[in-house]
């Protein structure tokens, strides 16, 4: 069995059985596991088969690495050290790495991924760890370096998994948004706090475009346009008053943006998007916090695998409200 | 399809931004070619690039691989 959400006590099996994990849940949960061949991140949200969930006991949503991997080596790195995720990946296998909200590491990671070793040769995949939402403020997201059963507030901790010489680590996503067909936007810097950009060419204040255009909702993510990948950008707060936008990835020099349209019905067009797709070797997967929030997921089906539901999702780089999933196929 | 040789001229084509106009719905495909056109790196490093990445993605790209040396 694998993917799924187990008691702690299982987990502990697995571990003193020696099975390599990546494994997500909530603080008190993660606490209370053994030191082992282990990595994890704090969060309580889910999509499982049975639904979208919210875990606020002693069960772990565990992926077990030795069901695709034949080898796994895993690391703690601090913010100076993550061009080593990809870089001391297994020429042929991938890494899964987690890093905590809001921390440094987030942002280096989010602003420098594409220009790590073999980024693109060695994937990458993995999540932004998070807390309950009622804990916003209050508790911080962190993640676990099971070697020593110790969590970090900012570091990044990886899973280095090679895969059989035959195989080949796919990694896909699910963006249920489109873009308008409408205003172009484009930033003059890497940044994930934004004053002002262009619009169609003329300099505007983006809170001003934003509440202009009643977006300050955040239901409608900014989409880059990445020789046709659709990269979402999420807005975290419009402060009209100091001319900030604040957001949960960083907004890219030399790409066109553009706001998507409103999105309907989530869940349908999650398990229509699924259910049209190719989904052998299915290895792992997560989804975005705010598909789940806006898309009232807490207890709908939506197909594919389960996964942790997640502040920040990552498929080669830094994602917002995407379903990301690796196939080794 | 076979990859070009390492000598083929289309690496140096592709790396002065032919790769652009490749059609490819490939999610890390698209990310290199994003990525290609907003690094500063010398040519010959990312033609580099370029070839290593599809040497490694062979199987899986075929259609991405036809473009290579007609773009």
């Amino acid at each position: 069995m694998n993917n799924q959400l187990m008691r702690v006590s299982a987990v502990a099996e697995l571990l003193h059985a020696g099975r390599p994990l990546a494994i997500a849940g909530p603080e008190s949960a993660l606490d209370q596991l053994p030191a082992g061949p282990w990595i994890g991140g704090t969060i309580p949200y889910f999509m499982t088969d049975a639904g979208g969930c919210i875990v606020q006991d002693d069960r772990v949503f565990v992926t077990d690495l030795a069901t695709f991997g034949q080898e796994v080596n895993f690391a703690c790195l601090s913010s100076d050290e993550l061009e080593r995720i990809s870089g001391d990946a297994p020429d042929n296998g991938v890494a899964l790495a987690i890093l905590p909200a809001g921390s440094a590491t987030h942002q280096r990671f989010a602003s420098e991924a594409a220009s790590y070793p073999d980024a693109f040769v060695k994937p990458t995949v993995g999540w932004i760890s998070g807390v309950h939402l009622g804990d916003l403020g209050r508790v911080t997201p962190k993640v676990y370096d099971g070697r020593e059963a110790r969590k970090h507030e900012d570091r990044a901790v990886v899973a280095h998994i090679r895969l059989p010489a035959d195989q080949l680590a796919l990694v896909e996503i699910v963006n249920l948004f489109e873009p308008e067909e409408g205003d172009v936007l484009h930033f003059d810097e890497t940044r994930f706090e934004v004053g002002e950009c262009s619009v169609n060419g003329e300099r505007v204040r983006l809170s001003d475009y934003i509440t202009s255009r009643g977006l300050e909702h955040g239901r409608q993510p900014l989409i880059g346009d990445f020789a046709g990948a659709k990269v979402n950008v999420s807005l975290q707060s419009v402060d009209t008053a100091q001319g900030r936008v604040h957001l949960y990835a960083p907004v890219f020099p030399g790409v066109d943006y553009r706001f998507a349209k409103p999105q309907p019905d989530y869940a349908e067009h999650f398990r229509s998007e699924i259910a049209g797709r190719d989904t052998s070797g299915a290895a792992w997967s997560c989804n975005c916090i705010l598909n789940f929030v806006f898309g009232e997921l807490e207890g709908k089906r939506i197909g594919g695998l389960s996964g942790p539901v997640t502040f920040g999702e990552i498929g080669y780089q830094l994602l917002n409200q995407t379903m990301v999933t690796l196939r080794v196929v | 399809m076979a990859i070009p040789t390492p000598t083929h001229p289309c690496w140096q084509r592709l790396a002065s931004g032919a790769l652009s106009r490749m059609q490819t719905q490939h999610l890390g495909t698209q990310f290199l070619i994003k990525n290609m056109e907003r690094s500063k790196d010398p040519l010959p490093d990312k033609a580099q690039a370029i070839r290593a990445y599809f040497t490694k993605w062979e199987r899986l790209l075929a259609h991405e691989i036809q473009q290579l040396a007609k773009l």
